[in-house]
């Protein structure tokens, strides 16, 4: 006689087993690639959407791997089982590229029209110390100043524009601060510049960006910027940035409140879109008096194509796919032919006339690049560099140190960049033509003056 | 003079009664502290997106809307989230239990050569962090053909968890040995005796072990994140994660309907903790025994 409980097991046993599930396999005859997405459920619906007739039309299924953050990404890598595409940001592209695990997709480029719908600057940064090219950009954005327009008009102030410059921004700023409270502390702040947007001044005022250079060099056009941030929480003009931190106060909430009439952030940005309910502009990053205009444009990172992949044709027909088909990621500023400005206007319709088109088409007109490819960002090294620096950054911003502290310490950092360096050519992991590439620089910066 | 008399108005009741009226204002003060950000969670799940960012903050929402929490099951498949999560929690419940008391069972109660050695060597194991067996698990795994299924959220639940196989052979130590001595006169064998003695004897210590473990299993997030690829075979914490995280480039996190499903998810580790609070205090106090 079977228990009533054993027949409940013979029920429910098949049912929880099919629910842990297998790996599912194609039997349609498509080709099948994995795609790291990030795993935002909008984005995961969105593609879901269209990938039925994207595969009817090419034949090539495209599975989501939904995940963010690199733990896992290497965990697949290490048991060799990564997905076909993935994003890979500068840092991340070279070493995978240097291991051998990443497809140089030059052969699968050259000849696509597809190439040629992209800003040169956007392909070109895919490409490696090897010459290879290892990822293909699949966002930009670059960055503004967003304005509070009533304390502007308050303070009888004409609204910024692509003509200003530092010092109209910093005449701006203290008109607004000048209204004190009993402790001396302004009304209203004349600006906020979260301090992972010091670069962009860095650029704008001409400080050099060496591609792959292994050593941290401060520039004097650095060193200036750093003075005059500085200068800004001296003269309470900003907002000081460890207080700020400390109340946990979001930059869009200070723009937001009135506390700072003027915050740097990214452009587009969907946070201060959407939830912004002030009259608002957005204007350019001021040029530094008469030095020309260098606009920031985000080219870190970008889609790259796993080595091992068993389809290399199929992946690159996804990847074109996914940059310039999937309605989720349309208009893509990373293709020419997209009429970007005009299609997030659409989407909403308070940027008409806030500045976001002038801003937009002078990034065009004057790229200067990313500023994440400082050394201290984009390198072999930058590891090592960020290690060092950043916590002298992070005193420095809290006035705990000095410029010239910064600049003392400027060999120490170096020398450990080095070592380090030599100790993952000797490990052996990486393939010639880099180990090669990493020794020719190694030997320039040998002849170059110590630092 | 009465004895209440007496009390009420003896200069020492009065001491102690201001002194654990103080008690209990200090302790109300720190438990609001803790309260603060569920608070906080509550009254977000209730608003729209530009509530979270509204200063000064409401903490009652004007208008509160119900809807976000059925928003949230039309951008994730909640439901099909909620079955893996159910499924992975009730077999690493039944693994766990399982496998640590058995082990426990082993080490409390049957002296062999090695024993002090082996559970020393088991005890060690809990040194070990996640991250450092990571990879060669997933290597595994994958090795297995088992990435991207719940069974590597499961199967090691059924190899025994260090930490619970020294709480439960802790307790174990306290039953008296001539509960087992009599059993083995009436002839039961030593599964018998760990079956039909020692785990119903045991019975506060199990449910202590399945508590932290459903708690534990429930809220984890790393493990279905390292071995689950598709989405259809995610769990709820991995969903919750899917209404954070943003859109390369164009999206933002949807804060309202984020907050509006981690209550939602949370609700059954409430309910939980508040029916068997004690045995959580027990099993924590449980570690310390003998």
């Amino acid at each position: 006689m079977i228990s009533k409980r054993s027949i409940a097991f013979l029920l429910f046993a098949p049912l929880i087993v099919s629910s842990c599930g297998t790996k599912e396999q194609s039997n349609t005859g498509k080709a099948r690639i994995s795609y790291n997405c990030s795993a935002n459920a909008v984005e995961i619906k969105h593609l879901q959407e269209e990938l039925p007739s994207f595969a009817d039309s090419t034949g090539v299924e495209i599975n989501l791997q939904p995940f963010t953050g690199q733990e896992k990404l290497y965990a697949m890598i290490a048991a060799e089982q990564p997905p076909d595409i993935f994003y890979t940001n500068n840092v991340l592209r070279d070493r995978l590229a240097a291991e051998g695990r990443l497809l140089d997709m030059r052969s699968l480029s050259a000849g696509d029209p597809f190439t040629g719908r992209l800003w040169p600057d956007v392909y070109s940064q895919g490409f490696s110390a090897d010459g290879g090219l290892y990822s293909v950009g699949n966002w930009n954005f670059t960055a503004g100043v967003y304005y509070n327009k009533d304390l502007f008009n308050k303070a009888g102030l004409r609204y910024p524009d692509t003509s200003w410059t530092w010092n109209d921004l910093l005449a701006a700023a203290r008109r607004i601060a000048a209204e004190r409270n009993a402790s001396g502390e302004p009304e209203h702040y004349g600006l906020y510049i979260p301090s992972h947007f010091v670069e962009i001044f860095e650029l704008m005022n001409g400080a050099p960006v060496q591609q792959r250079s292994l050593f941290l060099n401060l520039s004097e056009p650095s060193l200036e910027v750093y003075r005059q941030y500085l200068a800004l929480m001296n003269d309470r003009l900003m907002p000081d940035l460890r207080r700020m931190q400390a109340m946990g106060m979001q930059a869009s909430q200070l723009l937001q409140t009135g506390k700072v009439a003027m915050l740097v952030e990214a452009v587009p940005h969907q946070v201060l879109f959407e939830t912004l309910t002030i009259r608002w502009g957005v204007a350019p990053i001021p040029r530094f008096g008469t030095r020309p205009v260098r606009c920031f444009r985000s080219e870190s990172g970008g889609l790259s194509i796993s080595s091992q992949t068993a389809n290399a044709q199929a992946a690159w027909k996804a990847l074109k796919w996914i940059i310039a088909g999937a309605s989720i990621y349309q208009p893509n500023p990373v293709l020419r032919d997209a009429d970007f400005v005009t299609g997030w206007e659409a989407r909403y319709p308070r940027l008409v006339g806030s500045g976001f088109r002038e801003v937009w088409q002078r990034s065009l007109r004057h790229p200067a690049g990313d500023p994440r490819f400082f050394v201290r960002f984009s390198s072999w090294t930058s590891a090592s560099i960020l290690e060092h620096l950043q916590p002298l950054l992070d005193k420095l911003w809290a006035r705990e140190t000095t410029i010239e502290a910064l600049v003392a310490s400027q060999p120490d950092i170096n020398r450990a960049a080095r070592t380090e360096l030599e100790r993952l050519i000797q490990r052996g992991a990486l393939r010639e033509e880099f180990i090669k590439a990493i020794k020719e620089q190694l030997l320039q910066a040998s002849h170059e003056p110590q630092r | 003079m009465n004895g209440f008399q007496s009390y009420d108005r003896s200069p020492t009741a009065l001491g102690t009664l201001v002194r654990s009226g103080a008690v209990y204002v200090i302790l109300a003060v720190i438990s609001a502290g803790f309260l603060l950000p569920l608070a906080w969670m509550l009254s977000v799940s209730l608003q729209d997106v530009r509530g979270v960012f509204a200063q000064p903050f409401a903490w009652i929402p004007p208008q509160p809307r119900w809807e976000n929490y059925s928003d949230v099951a039309t951008l994730i498949p909640l439901g099909r989230y909620l079955l893996n999560t159910v499924v992975v929690t009730g077999l690493v419940l039944l693994g766990t239990v399982l496998s640590c008391s058995l082990v426990a069972y082993g080490f409390s109660r049957i002296r062999f050569r090695g024993r002090t050695v082996l559970f020393a060597l088991c005890l060690s194991t809990m040194m070990l962090p996640g991250q450092v067996t990571m990879i060669p698990l997933y290597v595994m795994f994958s090795r297995l053909g088992w990435v991207d299924t719940l069974w590597p959220l499961i199967i090691p639940s059924f190899f025994g968890s260090p930490f619970y196989i020294f709480l439960l052979r802790q307790f174990f130590l306290t039953i008296p040995r001539e509960y087992d001595e009599a059993a083995r006169l009436d002839g039961a064998g030593r599964f018998r005796v760990y079956w039909s003695i020692i785990l119903p004897l045991a019975r506060p210590a199990l449910i202590t072990v399945a508590l932290f473990t459903f708690i534990g299993t429930w809220n984890d997030f790393f493990t279905p994140l390292i071995y689950i690829n598709s989405p259809e075979h995610a769990t709820l914490t991995l969903g919750l994660n899917m209404l954070k995280s943003q859109i390369v480039g164009t999206g933002m996190t949807q804060w309202h309907l984020l907050m509006a499903a981690a209550c939602m998810v949370m609700l059954p580790n409430i309910v939980l903790f508040t029916l068997a609070q004690k045995y959580l205090v027990k099993g924590i106090a449980m570690g310390g025994l003998r």
